[in-house]
This record gives structure tokens, sequence and C-alpha cells, in this order.
């Protein structure tokens, strides 16, 4: 009895001092962030830099507060396009790469197709699809795709590949069909590969949808970048910049936390 | 030499004596890879008998085509010329009907599984064959009860070889064809696995052919020790082991063993 109660009054102690030794390994990075905001405001507040140029934390906070509704009215069409661009750019090129690798033919043939699609810089591209699709979501979603696509594809590609001589060696002895190789081997070598790239392609598709809103839209992240931009409402224009990091920085965390639930296994081969 | 602890039979020729039932039956067997002028002659006119249900370690120089061998029994490579038999039928014929079991220099475990699951696998594919062991009572078998969940990168070499000798048993094959599977391994590990399957051996019935470049593992292991010359791979010699079973690691230092080790020696001095 004296034991539990001296557990029970031990416990909220040891989380206290679960939550210090987890941060203890954290403090460098809150130190530094904490300072760097601080020099931020000392700059801004000491040079009496107008707000227009440059604002301080405590105006972008501000705006935060004032303009949140406004952020996250534009926050939701932009991460739609992100998440679908994300999904639609994703699964194109797995399925390509799944293509390539049982065709040698289709692989000489659209592979340098696709390295030349990705050598054509995302911004000369945005204006021709919102020429062809208007303004609406689709032109978006499609460069946001469309970005996410070419690392995909050569990651998935090379994580399919990445078997040994040795292990296909060994589901011939065992008289594997071609199926049961791709399903029980090559998907599961891949997946180390493909997260690699999910992980790139989790900030990039931000990024293409940001871009693709600045060509001409009346919503989203990217369209009140712009408009902040020449109203001069620069505390809004960071307040947005930092909701568009917070949106990749959320992606790219959900994608890493489905890949560590999915690959409890090591790898030296992959980067 | 002691003629004792030797008993020399005609190279190419079968020892097996007409009343035991041949496992594998090589026949005048030539390996050619590559055509034309880039042709390399890795096997020529191999003849040689393993008795059902026997140990036979196979040594040779660096390009005697000792693997290549092994490999052809396998249904690995294609052979160029000659005949071979497992089981009185076709090598394809023979992996198809699960008849053999390959252990690999490497362990080739699928990374993503478990040890149990490696265990499982050939279970699992190209039909899965008609007769199958306990996964479980083969990890016991192999000495490693307790870490059947554990995946390969948390296991020792010697322990992942384990796993691998275990996956080969689990179709309960006739045959198990052994490609220098201890030749990654410090020298103690490998003695420890020389004793274990000498008892895996004895208590399972099966036929091993075993392929090594160690002078004492051959002789310490095989019933018979087949000898190839290289340059081409042709048999130099099939000799007999008189040595008697269950061997002991310290049967290595008796004179007996010497005698058998250096007469191995010699052979492949002349090869």
């Amino acid at each position: 009895m004296a034991d539990l109660a001296h557990r029970a009054s031990a416990m909220p102690n040891q989380g206290f001092f679960r939550l210090l030794d987890g941060l203890r390994g954290k403090w460098p990075a809150i130190a530094a962030v904490v300072g760097l905001v601080a020099f931020w405001q000392f700059i801004v507040t000491g040079f009496a830099v107008p707000t227009y140029m440059a604002p301080g934390p405590l105006d972008v906070l501000k705006a935060f507060r004032e303009d949140g509704a406004t952020l996250l009215a534009n926050l939701w069409p932009t991460m739609f396009e992100a998440l679908l661009g994300f999904v639609f750019g994703n699964l194109v090129a797995i399925l390509l790469a799944i293509w390539f690798v049982h065709s040698r033919t289709a692989e000489r043939a659209f592979y340098p197709i696709a390295v030349f699609v990705n050598t054509i810089p995302i911004i000369a591209v945005a204006p021709i699809l919102v020429l062809i699709f208007g303004n609406g979501l689709a032109p978006k979603i499609i460069i946001a795709a469309l970005i996410c696509f070419f690392p995909t594809l050569v990651n998935m590609v090379r994580g399919l590949k990445a078997v040994t001589p040795a292990t296909l060696d060994l589901m011939r002895v065992l008289s594997a069909s071609p199926s049961e190789i791709f399903w029980k081997v090559r998907i599961q070598s891949s997946l180390p590969f493909l997260f690699a790239a999910l992980k790139i392609a989790s900030t990039t598709c931000v990024i293409g949808a940001i871009v693709a809103e600045w060509i001409g839209s009346s919503f989203g992240l990217g369209a009140l970048i712009i408009e902040a931009t020449y109203n001069f409402r620069s505390p809004l224009l960071y307040a947005t910049v930092f909701t568009a990091a917070l949106l990749a920085v959320t992606l790219f965390s959900l994608v890493s936390v489905v890949e560590s639930r999915l690959i409890r296994w090591k790898t030296s081969d992959v980067h | 030499m002691a003629a004792t602890a030797l008993a020399k039979a005609p190279p190419r020729k079968a020892s097996a004596q007409a009343t035991e039932n041949i496992a594998v039956s090589v026949r005048g067997v030539d390996v050619v890879f590559g055509e034309g002028d880039k042709a390399v002659t890795a096997l020529s006119g191999v003849s040689v008998d393993i008795p059902d249900g026997s140990l036979v370690t196979m040594i040779g120089p660096s390009g005697c085509g000792k693997s290549t061998l092994l490999r052809a029994i396998a249904d690995l490579i294609p052979i160029s010329a000659g005949d071979i038999t497992v089981l009185e039928r076709s090598p394809g014929r023979a992996r198809r009907d699960r008849n053999f079991s390959f252990v690999f220099q490497d362990a080739t475990l699928l990374p993503w599984r478990s040890a149990i699951d490696n265990v499982r696998l050939p279970l699992e594919v190209g039909g899965g064959g008609t007769v199958h062991a306990e996964p479980a009572e083969l990890l016991e078998l192999v000495g490693l009860k307790g870490r059947e969940n554990a995946l390969p990168g948390e296991l020792s070499g010697g322990m992942r070889q384990r796993v691998a000798i275990a996956r080969a048993l689990v179709t309960k094959p006739k045959i198990l064809l052994m490609d220098e599977p201890f030749g990654a391994l410090d020298e103690i590990t490998r003695d420890k696995l020389n004793e274990e399957l000498l008892r895996i051996w004895q208590e399972t019935g099966t036929t091993i052919m075993f392929v090594t470049h160690s002078i004492p593992e051959a002789a310490f292991l095989g019933q018979n020790v087949l000898v190839l010359a290289s340059h081409p791979g042709r048999v130099k010699e099939f000799m007999k082991v008189n040595l008697p079973y269950p061997r002991k690691l310290a049967d290595r230092d008796t004179m007996a063993f010497v005698e058998i080790t250096a007469h191995l020696r010699r052979l492949l001095e002349e090869c």
C-alpha cells in the first residue's frame, strides 16, 4: 500500500522530469529560435525600421491575431491544391516507375521525356497551364503534381531495382512468380527510396501550389502574398509566409510519421 | 600417405556403391559462359554421384567452378553439355517440386521481415510446396529460440545465417545445397555452426552438398570431399573421409584429421 501511494505521488513528478529530459536535448534549438526572434525585434525597434519595409515579430503576431480569419480562409485552398497535387503527382510517378521496371522499352521511351519536363522551370510552366485550364483549382493542382513527380519517379525506379542478385537467386530457387517477386520483394525494398522522395514532395507541393497562385489567382496563400506585397501590408505578408511554412512542415511531419510506422527496418544504401 | 584415414576413389567416377540411392547425379557436364572468342569454360566433363543422405563438401582453387556446379544443380545456371539429375528428375523439375533448398554465402534475408517471417517465406511463394516443417521449431533447431520476432538488422552475421538455414529446412528438402554459407563469418562462429550443421544433418537425414574454400571445414564436415581443379573446372578427386560421426571440434587436432587435411592441401597445390 505504502508503495502504491509512493508511486502515485511520484507520477506527476516523473512526468515533469521526463518533460525536462525531453527538452534537454532540444534546448539549443529552442534557445536559438528565441534568440533570433529577439534579435530581429531588437534590430527593428533599435534602428526604427519602418513596418512596411520589415515588420518586427510583434507586428507579425498582431497580423496573425487580426487577420487570422483571412489567413485561414486562404490556407484551405492552398492546402487542398498541395495535397491533391501531392497525391496525383506521386501516384503517377509510382505507376510510371512500376511500368519502367517491367518494360525496358517504356523506360527508354519515356524517361528522357520525364527528364526534359523536369528541366522546364515550374515558374515558366505555370502561365501555360493557366492559359489552358483557366483560373480555377486545376492548374494549381497540376503544378503541385508536376513538382512532386520527378524526384519520386527517379527514386521509385531506383528503389524497385534495388534488389540484390542474391535475393533474386533465392526467389528463383523458391520458384517464385514475377508477381510474387514484385509484391514480396520489390515493393518492400523500394519503400525507403519512396519515402525519401515523398519527404521532398511534401514540402515542394506547397511551393508548387503557391507559385501557381501567383499567376492570376484570387484565392490561396500565393494570392495573399501578392496582395499583401502590393499593398505594403508587410506584417500580413510575413504571417502568410509563416503559415505556408507551417503547412509544409505539417505535411513533412505526417509523411515522416507514416514512414516510421511502415519502415521499421534500417537500410544502408538510401540517402 | 595414411591408408587408414584415406580411401582414394578414382577421379571422374562415381564412388557410390550400387546398393545406395543416388540423390544427385552429374554426368559429363560442361558449363561455358559467353560465346565465341570470349567463351570461358567454367566446368569441363564433370561427373560425380552424390549418395542419398550423404554430406559431400566441395573444395578447389578460385575459378574451379565449385559454385558453378552447385548453381547448375540448383537450376540457377544452364549447362552447355552433359546431364544433371536430382532425385532422377531434371534440376528445373526438382526446383519446382521443392526437392532442394539453397543456402547462399549471404544470408539473403528480407530485412523488413522478422526471423520467423523469413523462415516462412518459402511457404508463401512458388506454390508453397506440399509438406513443411514448423518455423518456430526450426528456429529452435538452429538455436534461435526467443529471437523469432527479431529483424535481420538486429541479429549478428552468424544468427542471420542460422535463420537462412532454418528457412532452407522449412520445406523439408531432400537435398540442401550450401554455397560457402559460413565464408563471411569469423572463425569462432564458423566452428560453432559447423558442429551444429553436423547435428542438423544427423537429425534430419538431409543430403548436403557444401561448397567451401576452407580445407579444415571441408574435411571436418564431409563424408566425402569433392576436390575440383581449375582452368577448366574438373574433378580432381572424390575422396572419402574415414572419420566416424559424431565429430567434435577437438577431433581436428587428431593425427588422422591432420593427415586428411595435409592430403587435401597437396591435392590443391597440384590443381
